[in-house]
């Protein structure tokens, strides 16, 4: 209900010229959402990764976004986005030295404003799919709040959880090994060969390649459809 | 709606790995970012079918960049294989030029990772690139040709399969022999002058003595008319010819090939077999098969160098007997027969040459005065030769095994025999081409040359302290097999040892260590493992590496189980796959395993004229590399599995 009044209001402010056409164009995709029942090689994913200045959703800032889609089963590599953002309140030290983005990659980044906006426009109504998708969600989510007091409207799927519900069911408890979950972890569980780690496109394109074999064992387990993929 | 250009850093990567490969090793880093940002990454489990033969074309070419993916024709409803790819290859490439549909099916045979490259984008490359046209249309001749070939060799062996007769023998081993059907019989009551009138009238070499109801009671041929007849003074035409048959006749059924006939023949050391409705003695005769059916169309055969070997009267012509056999296995090699064939004919030719060798020493000695004891010993061959694996002429390895002797003097006075006995056999086997052991583990040596109480002294110390270099050592005296002399008392010791093992298990547990000491180079495509040791540089040790694990793997389990036969690798793991029902698939796989890397390293060492030992893998073709890395997997499984069933993990270096 929130989420309907919500909408109506962006979709006001949209026809005051109030917002930036991006931000309406995206909005209005989801005017008629994805069926439950779309067969997975109909459904766009987009596979995306963020580095930050830090952990917190607050102080923290989005550095760079890096994204690839999958279009059904196919890494589409045309289909790929990559933005670094010129932030001013660039984060710690450490951050830095994990990612490897310096303060002069960055200052010639896009304003955090326009790289949303062209992230959205990339974005479209596809389907996200992130490991520890939660984190990256709100990191790009806490931007939109603040700039132009919208969310994203998108699925979402997280690979982690995901490759947690097909080898352990859906009620493992993972609070004590969460590290058989790690990006790495699965990577080298499932033969996919560990480059350009850390960087968010890089990340991104090595989530996708996990993604793709998450697919092909969930569709042995009948999840063939965006409803059973979501558990919606 | 998309307005921003591709992500640099995922079409670095993928133009990196595109990179890796040609025809795109070529063309600059430039033209292959290009590239890889039209293409699209796919991910297949095994079994998927990628296209169809007749099908429509599809959009894409593809390369493998993980896996494997088979491309296969079928003629009459049955599929041939036509290629492998894998790592770096093309396929699906017809479809820049031309033609509407696929010539082929292509099957995923193992979780692959595919780039899909538009056709459109290569048809832009072969027309702006003149290295990358070249490429794909020497690629494209190459593989025609090589479709063409593979197809008409499938139809030559269907052809020749339908026709018996055509083609060589060897070529031909599935080939059924042709039996004579219109097997004359006699009765077992009618004189031997008669049966010799009805095999001259019908001009044949052999009747088959047989009751009313045609059972087969023997045989009679005309060695035995020749033999028991003609040389045996008196009259003897008007006795029956049962008197004389040679009862019962080998019975077998229809339908045998070429190889199993062989097979029989060296191991009956018989020449005549008759067949018989169920292949026993209690149905009617339908059929005969004697050795001139089998041996006629070739001139070298198993069987004739065997009788060769049989009748050598000299050191001299068995040495030659050997070439002549080394020739053989060329052929064998070169004709792809089956490897079990070919390893165990090699087997009953190396034992009828050390038995020949054993037999020329002890007449020697008995001219020179020394008499043969009368004690029980009997001659092992250990190591590869001990499992039956010896098919290059590699270096000797082998004991001497007596009985006890009573006392002290006899004791002395054997040992000097057999030692001897051993050095004379040596020599002889070194003169027909087995070098000695470097590491003098041979006959000839005091130490190998001993009584059952001084192997099971060796053999108690062994599993009772098993040391790593003890260990090592003890692995080729645990592949022994009695060759000549006798096999009673290498059981007896086989029986001791494995009552010893039982004792103490904990010995299985280093056993199982040791053979994990080489674990499987499973990124041996990406960067050759190679072996660093200066000669070898850029070679692989397929001994090491691939056929120890296994035959180690082998040995132990057969230990374990009390095996008390004396098998090979393959026979080890059938058996034990039989023994352990969770390890038949696994034992099946790695027995094939075994038999591919037999087949390699004599091929290799044929090739090279050396031991085979050491491989270069730029050198292996396509299906050789896809079957090692196959291999390799099956290698990691069995240790694994190893290391499961002996808790290895628990056990410190």
């Amino acid at each position: 209900m929130i989420e309907l009044v919500r909408k109506i209001q962006v979709s006001m402010r949209c026809r005051k010229g109030l917002l930036p056409e991006s931000i309406c164009r995206y909005v209005s995709l989801f005017d008629h959402p994805l069926q439950r029942n779309t067969p997975l090689e109909e459904v766009r994913f987009v596979i995306f990764d963020t580095e930050t200045s830090g952990f917190d959703l607050v102080r923290d800032r989005i550095l760079s976004i890096g994204a690839v889609a999958m279009n059904g089963s196919k890494i589409d590599v045309a289909d790929s986005f990559e933005v670094l953002l010129r932030q001013e309140a660039i984060g710690g030290k450490e951050a830095v030295s994990v990612h490897g983005i310096l303060k002069r990659d960055l200052n010639q980044g896009l304003e955090e404003d326009e790289a949303v906006c062209r992230f959205l426009d990339y974005l479209g109504n596809g389907v996200i799919v992130a490991h520890h998708a939660d984190f990256d969600i709100a990191m790009v989510g806490r931007v939109l709040s603040r700039r132009y007091g919208i969310k994203l409207f998108n699925e979402a799927l997280d690979t982690a959880s995901f490759a947690k519900r097909l080898e352990k069911g859906p009620y493992y408890n993972l609070a004590h090994k969460s590290g058989e979950y790690r990006l790495d972890n699965l990577c080298e569980r499932y033969g996919i060969c560990l480059y350009d780690r850390h960087t968010a496109p890089g990340d991104a394109y090595l989530t996708a390649q996990l993604f793709q074999r998450l697919l092909a064992v969930g569709r042995k387990a009948g999840i063939d459809t965006l409803g059973k993929l979501l558990l919606k | 709606m998309q307005t921003t250009t591709p992500s640099n850093t995922i079409v670095e990567r993928v133009a990196a790995d595109l990179g890796k490969y040609p025809p795109f090793d070529r063309l600059s880093l430039d033209k292959n970012r290009k590239i890889a940002a039209s293409l699209a990454v796919e991910y297949h489990e095994e079994g998927e079918i990628l296209f169809k033969k007749g099908e429509q074309l599809g959009r894409f070419s593809y390369m493998v960049m993980k896996g494997a993916v088979r491309l296969f024709d079928s003629i009459d409803g049955e599929e041939v294989l036509v290629d492998l790819c894998d790592e770096g290859d093309l396929f699906g490439v017809r479809a820049i030029f031309g033609t509407s549909a696929y010539l082929l099916s292509a099957q995923v045979v193992e979780e692959s990772l595919l780039l899909a490259i538009p056709v459109e984008t290569i048809k832009e490359l072969v027309q702006s690139e003149p290295s990358v046209a070249a490429f794909f249309t020497g690629a494209i001749a190459r593989s025609v040709q090589h479709i063409e070939h593979s197809l008409s060799e499938a139809i030559d062996m269907r052809r020749s399969l339908m026709e018996p007769g055509s083609g060589s023998l060897l070529a031909n081993e599935a080939l059924v022999v042709d039996q004579v059907r219109n097997v004359i019989t006699c009765e077992p009551d009618i004189p031997i002058r008669e049966a010799a009138r009805i095999m001259s009238v019908n001009n044949i070499g052999s009747i088959i003595v047989a009751a009313e109801n045609r059972h087969p009671l023997g045989i009679i041929t005309d060695t035995d008319l020749r033999k028991k007849v003609v040389a045996v003074a008196g009259q003897v035409n008007e006795r029956p010819v049962s008197d004389i048959m040679t009862s019962p006749v080998y019975t077998i059924t229809a339908g045998k090939t070429v190889a199993d006939m062989m097979m029989l023949m060296v191991r009956t050391k018989l020449r005549h077999f008759c067949i018989t409705e169920d292949g026993t003695t209690d149905t009617p005769v339908i059929g005969i098969i004697s050795e001139h059916d089998i041996v006629t169309s070739e001139g070298i055969n198993p069987a004739v160098i065997m009788k060769a070997i049989m009748q050598s009267e000299s050191v001299e012509q068995l040495s030659q007997e050997r070439e002549k056999a080394e020739k053989l296995l060329r052929v064998y090699i070169a004709q792809d027969v089956a490897i079990h064939f070919i390893s165990n004919i090699f087997t009953e030719l190396n034992d009828a040459l050390i038995v020949k060798a054993i037999e020329f020493s002890v007449a020697d000695m008995k001219r020179e005065g020394i008499d043969l004891p009368e004690i029980e010993f009997c001659w092992l061959s250990l190591g590869s030769e001990g499992r039956k694996e010896q098919l290059l002429r590699t270096d000797q390895d082998n004991a001497i095994l007596y009985r006890d002797p009573e006392d002290e003097a006899s004791r002395e006075s054997a040992q000097r025999f057999f030692l001897e006995l051993g050095k004379r056999v040596s020599a002889i086997l070194v003169a027909c081409g087995f070098e000695p052991c470097p590491a003098e583990i041979m006959a000839s040596n005091p130490a190998w040359c001993q009584p059952l109480s001084g192997w099971m002294n060796y053999f108690r110390k062994w599993i009772g302290t098993p040391e790593p270099k003890a260990l090592m050592n003890s692995t080729i005296f645990f592949d022994f097999r009695p060759v000549y002399g006798s096999t009673a008392l290498a059981l007896e010791m086989k029986r001791q040892i494995n009552a010893e093992i039982e004792r103490g298990r904990g010995f299985l547990q280093f056993f199982a260590k040791n053979a994990l000491q080489n674990p499987p180079p499973l990124g041996f495509f990406r960067n050759f493992l190679v072996e660093k040791s200066r000669e070898h540089a850029h070679e692989f040790d397929i001994k090491a590496r691939a056929m120890m694990p296994l035959s180690d793997a082998a040995r132990v389990l057969a230990c374990e189980f009390g095996v008390t036969e004396f098998l090979g690798t393959v026979e080890r793991f059938r058996r034990i796959g039989q023994l352990l029902p969770s390890f038949q698939e696994l034992s099946e796989e790695a027995a094939q395993a075994y038999e591919f890397l037999m087949r390699l390293r004599t091929e290799h060492g044929l090739a090279e004229r050396s031991s085979g030992r050491y491989i270069d893998p730029e050198h292996l073709n396509k299906m050789q590399r896809q079957e090692l890395r196959d291999l390799f997997t099956t290698i990691g499984k069995v240790q694994s599995m190893l290391n499961l069933r002996y808790q290895l993990d628990y056990i410190r270096d």
